[in-house]
């Protein structure tokens, strides 16, 4: 974990609202795992004053390179989407645990939906790397949210989009409710909450391992203020940011 | 050294170096430098580890430690404000036995002056978490927090109340002689009472202030952005009236004031000080910054060698009224 300056090297707008941020990311930094986060301080000083956390969608090791998808949401990320080439970040990271590799002899499944792509994509590029073939499902309300130009190439990549605009007409947890029931599947997901919740119900049904990255509001990113909270269903809280975000999704109280 | 040597300085010389003294004295402790970082925005001092040197810092006040383990309030537990931020974490914390087996032995091994935040929800609570602390060895000074406004039952029950505030602060006093720090609630009509109830019942210091109770609406769903429905106000926008409580503390009492609310770079902490802050504490300006705490000493530190100021607590004189 470092905080660095660093600049923007590409901006490139990818869906409605979705922009691919390309950034420098020194070797010096630390080799970011997929479901790993940083966090990102939009201006100095004022507002908005908290650093804003962004999961890796890609790291470059021989070019120093990462990337962010991200989606304008608010004052931060609105800030964002106008910085031009060049311009300084002040960022800190790698933070959290990502996900953890498949069990040998287990089929994985990666479902991300909406702005959840970003942590997907990069797991699925390290699946690539590793000779893992994997499944990616996507999920999107409709067609002009969905990042075409990201998507991964090769076999085993599915679109589902709420009204049918692109791909199969329905839910990323819709095609995961479709997958054979006794294929060892193992569940890798990021996006929001009824969909986690709904791969969580299937994951318990069928006893397929589930992991979650999560999303939470935090402050410090590092473990330290415990504001991250996400409730789990045995009682108690784990840390979206220092527990996670990457949690075991059939633990986690998703309504 | 040597400023009004004049026997000693040659004619002509180049003026000597001016090497302000940082320290700060809190009772019977001695602070290495007026800057610490607020409890409950630094965990247990760990978690930055890697971010910025911590044996720099002239405290780390921990997050709150209570008698039993505690998780907390329900999420959401953070919402952002204008210039601040709520919270409602609700003094999460591992509980005086983990505290004392996980986290005390790192805390030992650091040079930084620990000062471990004590909550509790009853008068005993306090008691039996200084007095186990000291078993096993001790701290170098504690903080009550008799403020927080995310608990239901204590916290800010004992802070508003000057005679409950007396009451826990004369019981913790019997259970130590280390230094003692109350740390004091905005949310009451004159805050120099409770400022005075913890002077006149032993505290060594009074720290100012917790946060303001607030709250946030989001207009589209129509729910309080926090759980809790209402949190604790912290940031800049808390500065002002942070400033104004030291103010109106320091020449109340005759026993130190550290000053915090919104302190993110070194003229924010020299307001304080000016007002009559003896110490201060860097909180949610680290969550932005992880190295403001230890930016703020360095101007600290600049301004008193650019002003020829000898010692910190020479500052609180310098306001022009
Ligand atoms: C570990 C982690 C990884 C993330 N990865 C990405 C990513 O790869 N790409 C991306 O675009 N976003 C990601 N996010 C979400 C991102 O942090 C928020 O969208 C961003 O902080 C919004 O800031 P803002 O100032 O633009 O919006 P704000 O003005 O702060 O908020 C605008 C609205 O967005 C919603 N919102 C903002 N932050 C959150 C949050 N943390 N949880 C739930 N709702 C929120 C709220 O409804 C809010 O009203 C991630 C969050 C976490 C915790
Ligand atoms: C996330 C968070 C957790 C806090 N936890 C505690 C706590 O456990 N005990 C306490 O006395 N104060 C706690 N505080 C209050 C701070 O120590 C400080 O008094 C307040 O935030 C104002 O300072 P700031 O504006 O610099 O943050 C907490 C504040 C925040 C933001
Ligand atoms: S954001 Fe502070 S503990 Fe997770």
């Amino acid at each position: 974990m470092v905080r660095i300056d660093t600049e923007l090297l590409s901006k490139r707008r990818v869906a409605e609202g979705y922009f691919e941020l390309r950034l420098r990311w020194p070797s010096g930094a630390g080799a970011p795992a997929a479901g790993q986060f940083l966090t990102l301080r939009a201006r100095g000083g004022g507002d908005p004053l908290l650093r804003r956390p962004f999961a890796f969608a890609s790291h470059d090791a021989a070019e120093d390179e990462a990337t962010l998808v991200i989606q304008e949401r608010g004052s931060a990320t609105r800030a964002l989407a106008t910085l031009e080439p060049g311009a300084k970040l002040d960022l800190l990271g790698p933070l959290g645990r990502g996900f953890a590799f498949p069990e040998r002899g287990t089929e994985p499944v990666l479902v991300a939906g909406g702005i959840g792509v970003g942590p997907v994509l990069f797991l699925r590029a390290s699946l690539d790397a590793a000779g893992v073939a994997s499944r990616f499902i996507l999920g999107a309300r409709t067609a002009a949210l969905v990042p075409e130009s990201l998507l991964p190439r090769g076999a085993g990549v599915e679109v589902r989009t709420d009204d049918g605009s692109l791909g199969t007409r329905g839910t990323a947890a819709d095609a995961v409710a479709a997958l054979p029931r006794d294929a060892r599947v193992a569940l890798f997901a990021c996006g929001p909450k009824p969909m986690m919740a709904a791969l969580d119900r299937i994951a318990a049904e069928r006893g397929w391992p589930y992991q979650a990255a999560v999303e939470e509001w935090m402050a410090c990113g590092v473990g330290a203020c415990m504001g991250c909270a996400v409730p789990l269903k045995g009682g108690g809280y784990s840390r979206a940011c220092a527990d996670g975000p990457v949690l075991d999704g059939r633990l986690v109280k998703w309504d | 050294m040597g400023l009004n040597d004049a026997t000693r300085a040659p004619v002509g010389a180049a003026p000597e170096p001016f090497a302000p003294d940082l320290s700060v004295r809190i009772g019977p402790l001695t602070l290495a430098n007026p800057v610490g970082v607020a409890s409950g925005t630094f965990g247990y001092g760990e978690e930055y580890a890697a971010l910025l040197d911590l044996d720099a810092l002239g405290a780390v006040y921990t997050k709150a430690v209570t008698v039993e383990p505690r998780a907390g309030n329900p999420a959401p537990r953070l919402a952002e404000t204008p210039c601040g931020m709520l919270n409602s974490i609700g003094l999460a914390n591992p509980g005086l036995v983990a505290f004392i087996r996980d986290k005390l032995p790192a805390l030992r091994a650091r040079r930084f002056r620990t000062v471990v935040n004590v909550a509790g929800a009853a008068l005993d609570d306090y008691v039996r978490v200084v007095e186990e602390i000291e078993a096993a060895g001790g701290v170098d000074a504690y903080e009550l927090n008799v403020s927080c406004p995310n608990v239901k039952s204590g916290g800010m029950a004992f802070g508003t109340d000057p005679a409950l505030v007396a009451l826990v602060t004369e019981a913790v006093r019997r259970a130590t002689k280390r230094a003692l720090v109350v740390k004091l609630s905005p949310n009451v009509t004159d805050i120099r009472e409770t400022a005075r109830a913890a002077e006149a019942s032993g505290a060594d210091a009074v720290s100012a202030i917790n946060t303001l109770v607030g709250m946030a609406v989001d207009v589209k769903t129509r729910r309080p952005r926090l759980a809790m429905k209402t949190g604790g106000l912290s940031g800049p926008a808390l500065r002002p009236v942070g400033v104004a409580a030291v103010y109106r503390i320091s020449r109340a009492v005759k026993i130190p004031v550290i000053g915090l609310g919104g302190i993110a770079t070194a003229d924010d902490a020299l307001e304080y000080l000016l007002a009559g802050a003896d110490a201060v504490q860097v909180g949610t300006a680290t969550f932005a910054d992880p190295g403001a705490a230890l930016r703020v000493l360095e101007g600290i530190e600049a301004w008193m060698r650019q002003n020829r100021v000898a010692r910190v607590a020479d500052i609180k004189g310098l306001l022009i009224e």
